[in-house]
This record gives structure tokens, C-alpha cells and sequence, in this order.
């Protein structure tokens, strides 16, 4: 009687495990996460949370093939090469013949036509928060970052004094110089002959279809007509300058979709904190594998972490401290340790804006540090001294990272494993300290603001050892630890009011250009954050080689360019990286397809959703 | 009564302008070229030389106090509190959006918050001293000791990870199509009520079951805080000479406890009650974050943490209108309750 109980009773156990064990909801992924997107609109948008929706909205002109770097044809029926004829000029002018049949989301027909106004379209508008700067500059052969300050050299007047705040020009004058600089440059810059679509560069820049490959949000082809008829650009040279440099919210793009992706935007339902996506069923190279993408924002990783126990999410985002949660768990599926091309780093604004509310009194009285702060060297380097680099690699990522000398990934031309790394070592940092701003840093101490994005632990906890080894070193030293929310964050360092937060890169392309420029170029992504005295600095010293080294063809000379770039770097404490991250891909085993890829937006944690299904 | 609250009313916009200079003083003393940040979305804006000071007379941050008092009232009164970053829209247009979700959920906690918080308190004050008593009292006294987040993520974890009974969010995705897609009319935008009037049973089971377990953790830390008032204020009245009386005359102690005791010793628990409205308000912003739900409590949260300004102040507002609305609320069910209060 008992044996006949016992078999019963692991008959049921077995019934109820299986049952566990079943595919929630076949036909919907979902990915919960803690970051919300900032932006759909593909010009404006430069983060992970964003790239991860686009990528999935839009398709590019070629894209990677599998997990490689190599390139395929998507919506160009070909990749430009020197070989095929379609790459020429010494690598300034690319052609593109455009796929037929290709169709929108909105049901218009792709055409070269379509390549023309996006191109056209995210030159002018070039929203100062977006990514379209990468293809500017590849575009201008390196010489220019932005159109308004290609403008000002067409025009011989700055752009601000050329359109006023309320967007429009300020004499007859400014307006005809805005009109003749569409005409006369951008518009030969994109040109449509027959079936092709053609990039006629100022000059030759080698990673220009890096820039402009699928993962890239910013080379997604847009739907012309329907941006029109949405109120987006007119597609005229008289007024482009009204759509220019708006903020994302103003774009008709931003909360909708105008792709020709495998999947098309249900809702971005802000109040809920979800992005819900559905299969797009004429995409062109055949329908999605699942019907439904969900992404949620769920800040709490607890939450997290029992949404992927009970299946009600498929895949999340665990930061690495907590890797080892789910070994014991049969249903879930841990891939870890894959390449990652991105750094975490530890920022320090050189200038931060006076109306900072993150500088406390403003001056170096112990309440609060002065806007220029980390001009000196000693208060960079008291700081780079005071972090335990091990710890954090060790404990805090649970040995998922790697030191590196620079903000450059292992593995990117120009990496050097041999430079010295700086040494967590609190002696070295008090000398520095003593000897920063004259001894006053010292004697006053100071209250600095260390800031994260909420929700990323890692982040915070290295922002929580600063604080616990600078204090440490002089009483009067203080650290506040302050956590902000992904888009108020990048918000607040794009407008220079950070003194010190810590953010990563994750590579647009795959090459050190996108690092050394983003990084350290006066005009860089993050370089221009740091403000106007350490811009003079990057222009001396670090732009020269930086523009120099991306035109260069011979590799062993480009990469003594980086070795004496990095050198100066790290004599001046300019360099300042906490680790290389490495993957960490947590899912429910239900869910098949991922394969990790460098440049994909979360491409180590998330799969390619087109290839991904429930089984 | 009437002229009762009539004056109370009269009150109101007072309390509401005490109120608005008070937040209005937390704005100027920002000083206005950090009140530019608010104003400036394009940091390009303040590149340009003297562009700070361009702005400052532009939005005429320069202005004496008391001018700008007047120009952010006519604002405020004319439904303009700025822009919120953490809803990237108006902070009014946010908060309007997620009242709903916020009171449905303190409004269903206020009912197990006060009835059971009443029961248990009566009960343990009817039985003094007596082992029900100590266990009533010990319950009450682990919920109040409990850490609301350390509470949540207990409930999350065995309603949730273990027994897979209540998930956390707002509703289930399926549910949230069928709300984004139709068949579905939002009438009066608190979800279980208008699952029962789109005839939508299949919503309102899955909309009680996301509620169940930020009631509970909404519930058991403030059925301590009930209980014990209920309870000292039953063994106050339970000494009065005329229950002693009631007593004599030989009625039963059940008379004499739902009659004469439990009539009286409500009146403090009213008075809590209404405040604890916006302490409940107060709770959503660690609920709504662990069982991750959209509402009020996590918008203020969200917006203090990365000093969204206009949010804060917008929330801190409507807070106060709450807090000045229950506190009226409160005040004629206490005249109701006692006759006294309305005589002077």
C-alpha cells in the first residue's frame, strides 16, 4: 500500500513539474529589463533600450551576417566593394541598389527615393542627443561632427546666429545661406540614380558601413510618406531648419513607427513602462518565428527574477552580481562570458555647468566642489588611486570583466596589453589629494555627487566603494551616492551637469575610432561632455591623432598613432575605465535562437528576436 | 452641520494658497538659473555667450518674488504645472493619467486596513490580558516592525516565485490587449469597476489577483498601527461609568460591546482613518515599485530621485489637496460620529 502511495505521489510530482515546465504563451516573448527607451525615433535615439526596440521596427541598408562581422546585402540588393564596382573614388563614393517589393509597415513601397530622405533627413535634423553625429562625421570624411557646424563653414556664420530660438532665420541673409547649404551640400551628399542610391563622402572614412549596418538604430531606413504626412521634414530646403535639432519628444517618430522591420509598434504604453511589438506578416524576408514581443521596465530585479521563475517573462536582465541565482534552477538557461564590445568607465566632468544642481555650493568649502573640480590631475588621479578595480571585477560582477588600460575593448585594433593599469592603491591617492588644488582640497574637503543610472546594482555599489575608500582617506572628504533614472541620467550628462557618474559604451562599430573619438575626440560623445577646458586640452593633444589615425590605411602605422594617444592618456589620468564587461545571458530554456553578437543593442543578453521562438 | 461645513469649506482655499506659496518658495529658492534647466531642453541652448542671461529675462525668472508667485499661480490655475521628464509629458496631464491607479489601489487597501484593523482591535481589547490578546498584539507588533519593502518582497516571494498565485504588474498582458484593443470602454478608469461594466469577468478576476498581494503588504503594516488604537481606545471606554451601568442593568457583554463601547471607542479611529488615506498614498511608492505597478507613488519616487522638479512639486500639490480634502472629510464624519463636535 505504501509502495502503490509512493508511486502515486512521484506520479504527481512528476505531472506537476511538467506542467511547470510547459511553454507559457507560445506565441509571445517577453523581455523584462530596467532600462525604458528614451526615443524611438532611429535619429534621435543613442542608448540600449532604444536600439533594442529599433532594431527590431527597422531594417538597414546591410547587415552582419549571424554572429561575425562580416557583411551581407538587406534592403541593398549588394554590399559596396572595391571589387564589385560599387565602392569607388578611393572609397568616397558608395552605391546601393535598392531591393523591390520591400514594404512598410504603413503598406507605402520602398524606394532609392526612401534611402534619400532618411539620409537627407537625419543630417538636418541631427538631434543633438542622437547618433546620427557618427555618420556626419564619416560622411564629412572626419571633418565635421555636426551640420551646424558644417553650416558655419559653408556659411561663414554660426547657426545659432543664423536661426533664432524660435527656429526661424534671422535676416533674409541667414536664410538664404540655410537654403543655398541644403541645395549645395547636403543634397549632392545623397544622390538616387535609376535603382541605386548613392553616398557621394567629402572624403574617405574606412568604418563607414559599420556606421550605417542593421544594430546601427541611426542607419534604419524610414518611411518617407509617412513622415510627411506625420508633420516630419517637407523634404524642401526652404525651412529645414525647423526640424532641426528638436528634442526627441517633438518628433513625430518618437513614440510611433515607420519601419520596414520584422515587427511593427503596438503600443509604447508609458504608463505601464512596456513596449509591446507584433509580427510585421509582409515583411520581406518572410514572417517573424512569434507573433508578440513585449518589453517591459521592471526596476526591481527581484521582481525580475520571479517573473523569469514563474515564466511570465522569458528573458531578463540580471546584473552580474547575481549570476550564480539560477544554477540551481532546471527551467532556466545561463550562457556567460561571451565578448562584449563596450567598457564600463568612471566619468569626471572637467567643466560642469554652473546651474548644476549636483555641485552642491559650488566651491571648494566642503559643501559642495567647483564646476571645473577635475581640471586638476591630482583630483583625477585621488580618484582613479581610491577604486579597488579586483573587488569590483571579483565581487561585484562575479569575475564576469576584464581590466583594461583605456576605454578600448581587448580585441579592437590598437589594444595594447602590455600598458600599465592604474593600481588601487590609497597611498598614491592621498598624495594626490594633498597636492590637488594647491593643498585647498585638503584642508576644505569637499561633498562630490557620484551618479548611476537606478537600477543598475553594479553601478551603484561601485559608486558606494568610491564613496567608502575616499572618505576614508581625509574626514572632510564626502561622497554622495545618487542614483537617476536612464533617461534623466543621460539627459543630465548630455547637458554637462554630472561632475562624476559612471556610465559604459557599447561599440556603434567595430573599430578603436569609435572608442578613441567617442571617448576622448573634443567633440566625442562623451568628450564634449566633459566641457570647454578639457575640450582645449583634447584639441591640442588628443583630436590630431584621433583624425589623423581614422584615415589612415596602414594598420601598423594607425596603431603607433593609438600607442602614443594612449600613452598621453594615461599620463594624465584622461583614461579612465572600471572594466570590460563581459556576457551574461539569463532565459527561460523555452526560448531558442539567441546567439550573442558584439554590436547588436543588448546583443550578449537579448537574441535577435527575428530568429527567436518558444518551444 | 450644514454651516459646519460650510465653514470648513471657506477654509480650503486658504489652507490650498498657504499651500501653493509654501511649494511656489521651494521653486524661487532654486534661483533662476537653475529654474532654466526647466525651461531649456537643448543644451546647445546655453552654449551661446550670455544665453543664460537671454533666457533668464526671456522667461523672466528675474522677476521680484511675489510677480512670479502671481505668473506661476495663473499658471498652475490654468492647468500648466511644466513639464514632467519622468512622464515625458505634462506633469498635469501624468498625474491625471495615474491617479486612478494609485487610488484604486489605497482605496481598496483603506477597507482591510480599517475593518480588520477594527475586528482585531476589538477583539483584543474585549479580551485583555488574555492569550488572544498577546497574539493579536504580537501580529500587529511583527507588521509594524516590518519593513514595507522587506514585507513586499516576502509576499512576492511566496505568492509569487513559490505558489505562483499573484503575479506582480497591473494586469496580465493578455488583459492589457484586450484593454488597448477592445471590446473595452474605460469609464471610470479604475480597472475592476469598469471590467464589471464592460462585462469583463475574466479582467476583474485578473485584476483582483495582481491586487491581492500589494493589499496585503499595504494592509499588514497598517493593521497594527488600527488595531492599537482601537485597542486602547476600547479599554478607555471600557472604564466609563456607563458601561459599568449597561453592565448592572444586565444586558450582555455582546450588547454592551457593539452598543455602548464600540460606537465610542471608533471616534479616534475615524480620525486616523482619514489620514491614513495619504499614508496609504504614502506606501504605494515601495509597493508600486516591488510589484512593479504604475501609479503615483512610483512617478514621485521616480521624479525625487532624479530631481524632476515640476513633478515633485506637481505631486507635492496634489498630495496636499488630498491630504486638506480627507482632512474635511474626516471632520464632518467625526461631527457625525459625535454630536459634541457640530454643538461647538
Amino acid at each position: 500500500m505504501q509502495k502503490k502511495l509512493f508511486v502515486l505521489f512521484i506520479c504527481l510530482l512528476a505531472l506537476t513539474l511538467s506542467a511547470f515546465a510547459a511553454v507559457k504563451d507560445p506565441d509571445t516573448i517577453v523581455n523584462a529589463e530596467y532600462g525604458a527607451p528614451e526615443t524611438l525615433d532611429p535619429h534621435a535615439e543613442w542608448d540600449n533600450a532604444s536600439g533594442a526596440v529599433i532594431n527590431n521596427l527597422y531594417d538597414n541598408l546591410i547587415k552582419y551576417v549571424g554572429e561575425t562581422i562580416e557583411f551581407e546585402p538587406m534592403l541593398s540588393t549588394a554590399v559596396p566593394t572595391p571589387e564589385n564596382g560599387l565602392l569607388k573614388d578611393n572609397g568616397k563614393t558608395y552605391i546601393f541598389p535598392i531591393r523591390k517589393g520591400v514594404k512598410f509597415h504603413s503598406g507605402n513601397i520602398l524606394t532609392p527615393k526612401d534611402i534619400e530622405y532618411t539620409f537627407e533627413r537625419g543630417f538636418l535634423a541631427d538631434n543633438s542627443s542622437g547618433a546620427v553625429t557618427l555618420i556626419i562625421e564619416a560622411v564629412s570624411g572626419g571633418e565635421f561632427y555636426t551640420v551646424a557646424d558644417w553650416f558655419e563653414a559653408y556659411a561663414g556664420m554660426a547657426y545659432s546666429d543664423a536661426v533664432n530660438d524660435d527656429r526661424e532665420p534671422t535676416s533674409a541673409e541667414a536664410k538664404a545661406k540655410l537654403i543655398g547649404f541644403y541645395n549645395e551640400v547636403i543634397d549632392p551628399l545623397f544622390v538616387v540614380e535609376g535603382d541605386n542610391f548613392i553616398v557621394n563622402m567629402k572624403d574617405a572614412f574606412a568604418p563607414f558601413l559599420f556606421i550605417i549596418v542593421k544594430y546601427a538604430g541611426w542607419g534604419s531606413i524610414i518611411d518617407s510618406q509617412w513622415c510627411m504626412a506625420n508633420g516630419e521634414w517637407d523634404w524642401k530646403a526652404d525651412g529645414w531648419w525647423k526640424w532641426h535639432d528638436r528634442t526627441p519628444e517633438e518628433s513625430a517618430l518618437h513614440m510611433a513607427d515607420a519601419g520596414c522591420g520584422p515587427y511593427k509598434l503596438a503600443v509604447w504604453d508609458q504608463t505601464n513602462n512596456m513596449v509591446v511589438m507584433e509580427r510585421f506578416d509582409d515583411y520581406w524576408q518572410g514572417p517573424a518565428k512569434t507573433k508578440t514581443l513585449i518589453f517591459k521596465t521592471v526596476e526591481e530585479y527581484s521582481t525580475r527574477k520571479a517573473m523569469l521563475e514563474a515564466g511570465d517573462a522569458d528573458l531578463v536582465l540580471v546584473d552580474p552580481i547575481y549570476r550564480y541565482d539560477f544554477d540551481n534552477n532546471p527551467d532556466i538557461e545561463v550562457i556567460s562570458g561571451h565578448p562584449r564590445a563596450q567598457v564600463t568607465s568612471i566619468h569626471m566632468g572637467w567643466k560642469v555647468q554652473e546651474t548644476s544642481e549636483y555641485i552642491g555650493s559650488g566651491k571648494l568649502d566642503g559643501n559642495g566642489i567647483p564646476a571645473d573640480f577635475f581640471t586638476d590631475i591630482n583630483v583625477r588621479a585621488g580618484i582613479l588611486h581610491a577604486f579597488n578595480y579586483d573587488a569590483l571585477i571579483d565581487d561585484l560582477v562575479n569575475g564576469l570583466g576584464k581590466r583594461v588600460p583605456t576605454d578600448l575593448p581587448e580585441g579592437f585594433l590598437g589594444f595594447d596589453p602590455t600598458l600599465p593599469v592604474y593600481e588601487f592603491d590609497l597611498g598614491k591617492a592621498e598624495k594626490a589629494w594633498k597636492a590637488a588644488w594647491g593643498g585647498e582640497v585638503w584642508e576644505n574637503g569637499f561633498k562630490l555627487v557620484a551618479m548611476y543610472n537606478a537600477g543598475n546594482e553594479v553601478r551603484q555599489t561601485a559608486c558606494e566603494m568610491l564613496k567608502v575608500y575616499v572618505e576614508s582617506i581625509n574626514p572632510k572628504f564626502q561622497v554622495e551616492v545618487l542614483g537617476v533614472q536612464w533617461p534623466t541620467y543621460l539627459k543630465a550628462t548630455r547637458e554637462e551637469l554630472c561632475p562624476l557618474y559612471i556610465i559604459g559604451w557599447v561599440a556603434d562599430y567595430p573599430d578603436a575610432h569609435n572608442f578613441f573619438s567617442t571617448y576622448y575626440h573634443s567633440n566625442g560623445y562623451y568628450g564634449k561632455r566633459h566641457g570647454g577646458e578639457y575640450n582645449d586640452f583634447a584639441k591640442e593633444y588628443l583630436d590630431p591623432i584621433i583624425d589623423v589615425a581614422v584615415k589612415e590605411t596602414d594598420v601598423n602605422k594607425r596603431i603607433e598613432m593609438y600607442a602614443e594617444l594612449q600613452k598621453i592618456l594615461l599620463e594624465n589620468y584622461i583614461a579612465t575605465p572600471l572594466y570590460m564587461p563581459q556576457g551574461l545571458y539569463v532565459a527561460r530554456k523555452w526560448l531558442k535562437g539567441f546567439f550573442p553578437h558584439l554590436l547588436r543593442s543588448s546583443g550578449d543578453r537579448t537574441p535577435e528576436f527575428y530568429y527567436a521562438w518558444k518551444e | 452641520m450644514l454651516a459646519f461645513i460650510v465653514r470648513r469649506l471657506l477654509i480650503l482655499p486658504i489652507i490650498l494658497i498657504g499651500v501653493t506659496l509654501l511649494i511656489f518658495s521651494m521653486i524661487w529658492m532654486l534661483g533662476p538659473e537653475r529654474l532654466i534647466g526647466t525651461y531649456v531642453k537643448s543644451p546647445e541652448a546655453l552654449k551661446s555667450e550670455k544665453a543664460v542671461e537671454r533666457l533668464i529675462q526671456k522667461y523672466g525668472l528675474d522677476r521680484p518674488a511675489p510677480e512670479m508667485y502671481v505668473k506661476w499661480l495663473g499658471n498652475v490655475l490654468k492647468g500648466d504645472f511644466g513639464y514632467s521628464n519622468v512622464g515625458r509629458q505634462g506633469v498635469l496631464q501624468s498625474i491625471m493619467e495615474l491617479i486612478p491607479y494609485t487610488f484604486e489601489l489605497a482605496l481598496y487597501a483603506l477597507i482591510p486596513v480599517v475593518f480588520v484593523g477594527i475586528w482585531l482591535g476589538v477583539i483584543a481589547g474585549s479580551h485583555q490580558d488574555k492569550p488572544l490578546d498577546h497574539g493579536i498584539r504580537i501580529f500587529a507588533i511583527i507588521g509594524w516592525s516590518l519593513p514595507d519593502y522587506v514585507f513586499g518582497l516576502l509576499v512576492l516571494l511566496v505568492f509569487y516565485s513559490y505558489l505562483k498565485w499573484f503575479p506582480p504588474g497591473f494586469l496580465s498582458d493578455a488583459s492589457m490587449k484586450v484593454m488597448r484593443e477592445g471590446p473595452w470602454k474605460d469609464i471610470t478608469h479604475f480597472v475592476t469597476i469598469d471590467a464589471i461594466l464592460n462585462w469583463r469577468f475574466d479582467i476583474l478576476w485578473d485584476a483582483i489577483r495582481h491586487l491581492i498581494a500589494p493589499l496585503l503588504t499595504l494592509s499588514y503594516l497598517w493593521w497594527a498601527y488600527i488595531l492599537r488604537i482601537t485597542r486602547s481606545s476600547m479599554l478607555e471606554v471600557l472604564r466609563k461609568d456607563y458601561v459599568r451601568t449597561a453592565r448592572a442593568k444586565g444586558l450582555s457583554e455582546k450588547v454592551v460591546i457593539n452598543k455602548h463601547v464600540k460606537r465610542n471607542a471608533l471616534i479616534p479611529v475615524a480620525t486616523v482613518s482619514g489620514g491614513m488615506i495619504v499614508q496609504l498614498f504614502a506606501g504605494t511608492v515601495i509597493v508600486e515599485t516591488i510589484f512593479a505597478r504604475p501609479g503615483l507613488g512610483r512617478f514621485t519616487a521616480t521624479a525625487a530621485v532624479t530631481l524632476d522638479y515640476f513633478s515633485v512639486i506637481g505631486a507635492a500639490l496634489f498630495f496636499s489637496l488630498i491630504l486638506i480634502v480627507t482632512n474635511l472629510i474626516v471632520d464632518i464624519s467625526y461631527a457625525l460620529i459625535d454630536p459634541r463636535i457640530r454643538l461647538s
